[in-house]
């Protein structure tokens, strides 16, 4: 159970996430939740430890709040104004079923490198055949998110 | 998770990467995964899923057996 100042970060980052297209730093976060940043920062560890963001192995950066990444990744999305990356194949639909919101989503495919473009309007999916490779069992996912 | 055009590109990278073929589900069958997993993202109230409502939300996806088996 998360304390109620840990989901105003929580909801911040993601809020913030999808308006500017980037993560917050911990400064921004901790301004807008009016905290030190020292207790942003152990906010973050503890939404961490919860697997509700993850951090940089620096623990002072977001790399993921889920579906969201905060790298260049194949999988893109557009939702209003901004491209968003998405972290897998199958966060990049994520983001839409996340905002709610119609939304264009551009992805590479493997092993080559083909760019395949799909849609969500009006809650539907619109898109070529394609299939989405689960390579690891759920209960090893969190070993290691990056490489899941 | 990657992204595969074809059963062939997907056996194609198995072989290519020594690694051994996990589950497969389509786009489609994904987008309703994504659904189900992220609507309540932005919600105040969320706080993760515990073992069991993971595992049901997997099982009402037909998503069941070892590979879906959430500890």
């Amino acid at each position: 159970m998360i304390s109620d100042m840990d989901q105003a970060m929580r909801l911040h980052i993601y809020r913030f996430w999808c308006e500017k297209g980037r993560p917050p730093g911990v400064a921004e976060n901790a301004r807008a939740c009016d905290l030190a940043e020292t207790a942003a920062l152990a906010a973050w560890r503890r939404l961490h430890d919860a697997h509700l963001i993850l951090l940089e192995a620096d623990g002072d950066r977001i790399r993921m709040a889920n579906p969201l990444s905060a790298v260049p990744t194949n999988y893109r999305v557009r939702v209003g104004q901004h491209w968003l990356f998405a972290n897998c194949a199958w966060d990049a639909p994520g983001i839409p079923a996340m905002l709610q919101q119609d939304a264009v989503i551009e992805a590479r495919c493997s092993p080559h490198g083909e760019l395949l473009r799909c849609a969500v309007r009006d809650g539907e999916l619109l898109a070529e055949e394609a299939l989405v490779h689960f390579a690891l069992p759920f209960r090893h996912w969190y070993d290691d998110l990056v490489e899941t | 998770m990657l992204l595969f055009r074809s059963e062939g590109d997907l056996d194609a990278w198995c072989q290519q990467e020594g690694r051994p073929r996990g589950a497969v589900l389509t786009l489609q069958h994904t987008w309703a995964l994504a659904q189900a997993w992220y609507r309540n993202r932005l919600s105040p109230t969320f706080q993760g899923r515990s073992p069991a409502e993971a595992q049901e939300l997997f099982a009402s996806l037909g998503l069941r057996g070892p590979f879906w088996e959430v500890p």
